[in-house]
């Protein structure tokens, strides 16, 4: 086995590790080594291609439909070096003051938040897209909405020179989506931190890390040799994602009691629901996410965003076979999509195990809150849809395949919770949250509100696992800003951490 | 990529095959036209798919693929992959709003991989008037 040592291994290379990555940069002037684990590859320009199955197989872990343990609900997280910034459509929210309170987390205030996150917001280009860019999908969304008196945003983006392939989720393929994987990590090389992707980390013991590395068929090989690797650092921080950062400490021999580790996991559970248009509307060319509505989320805890979807997703999302099923899909180009997302408790039994190969194994269950969101979402959603001169619309809760226009004042009857049955509608998640979340207290959290894991002065967190409670929005801004304050909080104490 | 141990290992049978390419047709029907270019590209997706699962998940379906061949015989006193076309519509539906979840999620993995098998291809893009362009703003604008 190979052995390495450097002063600090950073695991993973998402919004998290990226950012650390580079906020730790300045560190290899001074001599110090720093390196970043990515378990997934480094894909050449070429290889983004824009093809669904490809894509998904190339960046996705079990290519975007990682299964919960009772199999009701698909999780899309990304392994590439940029993680999972690579395939998420760049909106850029910092966390609500409002949400800051009620995650209640002594140490982490509202004022320092916001500072880094608007730092990331520059970083990143993060902006709103002209007018003339947003396309009929988005726009019929934001008047409908305006027109039922919701209320309606535009998502800032991390774009630049964005081309409008609608193709954010299979990764751009015009380079213009401004990840980890265009800025923070292309900065932390040039300062000298080594990123070795296609290095999976099994797991940690005491300043060490055990890894391995593999090269698939696509992207660039590593920049090591394939092999087992025993990696040993001053100072480890973990940012692997909420699915695998707690399954990667989790079979790791630490030497603190850390009960809450993988609890407390959220995930934003989401519907992608349809409307039919009678003639085609733009929806597949230009920014697929321009507007979002929160108009709900503190009465009914849900949130509404425009989205689109490829072929096989978007037929996956539609309940039924079959003829009806076909002539749906047969008219994509007439398809207005809407996301829908429910805001989830934290809840101790929902949580990251691991079986006994090791691999992460996801508990979830549907709250009757987050049930009775789900179901009451579609109605809204399909008041929108009509409002958007949609004339058909399908909603996973629907007692029929379509529900016409003519029949919009009978929604409360149409769609219903006694259709709407787990594993038969297509749930999915891509805001996977918590696990390692922050606290003060040992028995219900799992870091400090640094990052540090508690008990441990050689071992930090930097993701979207720190979340103690959901994020209410699009989480990726928030994981930069907390990654920051990781950072921060590791540059401090390194010259107090004995050498590896 | 193989994200597990136990990766790459042939997920079904030629007979398993056979049934799923037939329940397939019934869940896209254009399966059944696809030339055999199409069909290769459909059984190389859904196989991939199915390797890169891990085995206990491999096994599952396998399973349930046995279950809905024999669950007909109850009621029509034939398995699935002997009845007419409409009495297996009749079937799949009563799986696809089964009273119990697992059968539910089988009937949504097959329902899933049959979709991913054929709208996984590009190919048949146009068919649905899906055309993107990675410079779809120019499009926008005609």
């Amino acid at each position: 086995m190979d052995e390495r040592r450097y002063d600090v291994v950073i695991v993973g290379s998402g919004a998290g590790g990226g950012t650390v990555a580079k906020e730790l940069a300045p560190l290899c002037r001074q001599g110090m080594r720093v390196a970043v684990l990515e378990w997934g590859p480094k894909l050449r320009e070429s290889e983004y291609t824009g093809r669904e199955a490809e894509m998904a197989e190339k960046l996705y872990f079990d290519n975007g439909g990682f299964l919960t343990r009772d199999r009701a609900m698909t999780l899309a997280f990304a392994r590439a070096y940029g993680g999972s910034t690579v395939v998420y459509t760049g909106t850029s929210l910092p966390l609500p003051e409002e949400v800051l309170a009620r995650w209640g987390v002594p140490g982490l205030g509202h004022v320092d938040l916001r500072r880094r996150s608007e730092k990331y917001l520059g970083e990143n280009n993060v902006h709103l897209l002209g007018e003339e860019t947003i396309n009929d999908n988005n726009r019929r969304f934001f008047e409908a909405c305006r027109t039922l008196g919701y209320r309606v945003e535009q998502f800032p983006v991390n774009v630049k020179g964005c081309q409008g392939s609608g193709l954010c989720n299979l990764g751009c393929p015009n380079a213009a989506k401004q990840g980890t994987h265009r800025v923070q990590l292309p900065a932390a090389e040039a300062a000298g931190v080594e990123v070795v992707t296609n290095c999976k980390v099994e797991r940690i013991g005491e300043r060490d890390c055990l890894a391995t590395v593999t090269n698939p068929p696509f992207g660039e090989p590593s920049h090591w040799p394939e092999g087992r690797y025993r990696i040993r650092a001053r100072a480890i921080v973990v940012a692997a994602g909420a699915v695998n950062s707690p399954a990667l400490l989790l079979r790791s021999q630490l030497p603190a009691r850390l009960p809450a580790l993988g609890r407390y996991f959220t995930a934003h559970p989401a519907l992608i629901l349809v409307g039919e248009h009678d003639r085609p509307i733009s929806n597949f060319y230009g920014h697929p996410k321009s507007y979002y509505c929160d108009h709900f989320v503190e009465s009914a805890k849900f949130l509404l965003e425009t989205c689109m979807y490829f072929p096989f997703t978007t037929a996956k999302n539609l309940i039924g076979f079959g003829a009806e099923h076909a002539r749906l899909m047969s008219r994509m180009d007439r398809m207005q999509m809407i996301l829908v997302l429910a805001v989830d408790p934290a809840l101790a039994e929902n949580r990251i195990a691991v079986d006994a190969a090791g691999d992460p194994v996801v508990h979830y269950r549907f709250t009757d809150e987050v049930m009775d969101a789900l179901v009451e979402s579609q109605r809204v959603a399909a008041r929108i849809f009509f409002a958007a001169g949609c004339t058909r619309v399908h909603a996973p809760a629907g007692t029929g395949f379509f529900i016409g226009a003519n029949e919009a004042d009978r929604l409360e009857e149409l769609i219903t919770r006694e259709a709407f049955k787990l594993g038969k509608v297509s749930i999915s998640s891509a805001h996977l949250m918590g696990g390692c979340r922050m606290g003060t207290d040992p028995a219900t959290s799992v870091t400090d509100a640094w990052g540090q894991v508690h008990g441990v002065p050689w071992l930090f967190v930097a993701d979207a696992s720190l979340f103690p409670m959901c994020s209410e929005i699009n989480p990726y801004v928030t994981i930069m800003a907390l990654a920051d304050r990781v950072a921060e909080r590791v540059r401090t104490r390194l010259p107090g951490l004995p050498a590896a | 990529m193989a994200g597990r141990s136990n990766a790459r290992v042939p997920p079904l049978s030629e007979r398993q095959w056979a049934f799923l390419m037939r329940v397939a047709v019934r869940i896209v029907p254009a399966v059944a036209d696809l030339d055999a270019a199409g069909r290769s590209r459909f059984v190389a997706i859904v196989s991939k798919a199915l390797a890169e699962r891990p085995r206990p998940i491999q096994h599952q379906f396998g399973l349930f693929l046995g279950v809905l061949r024999w669950a007909p015989f109850l009621r029509f006193g034939s398995p699935f992959d002997r009845l007419p076309p409409e009495d297996e519509d009749t079937v799949l539906r009563w799986f696809l709003d089964a009273p119990v979840a697992k059968l539910r999620s089988g009937f949504w993995a097959l329902r899933a991989l049959a979709f991913m098998g054929y709208y996984g291809q590009p190919e048949v893009w146009p068919s649905l008037r899906y055309t993107p362009s990675f410079r779809g703003n120019e499009m926008l604008h005609g």
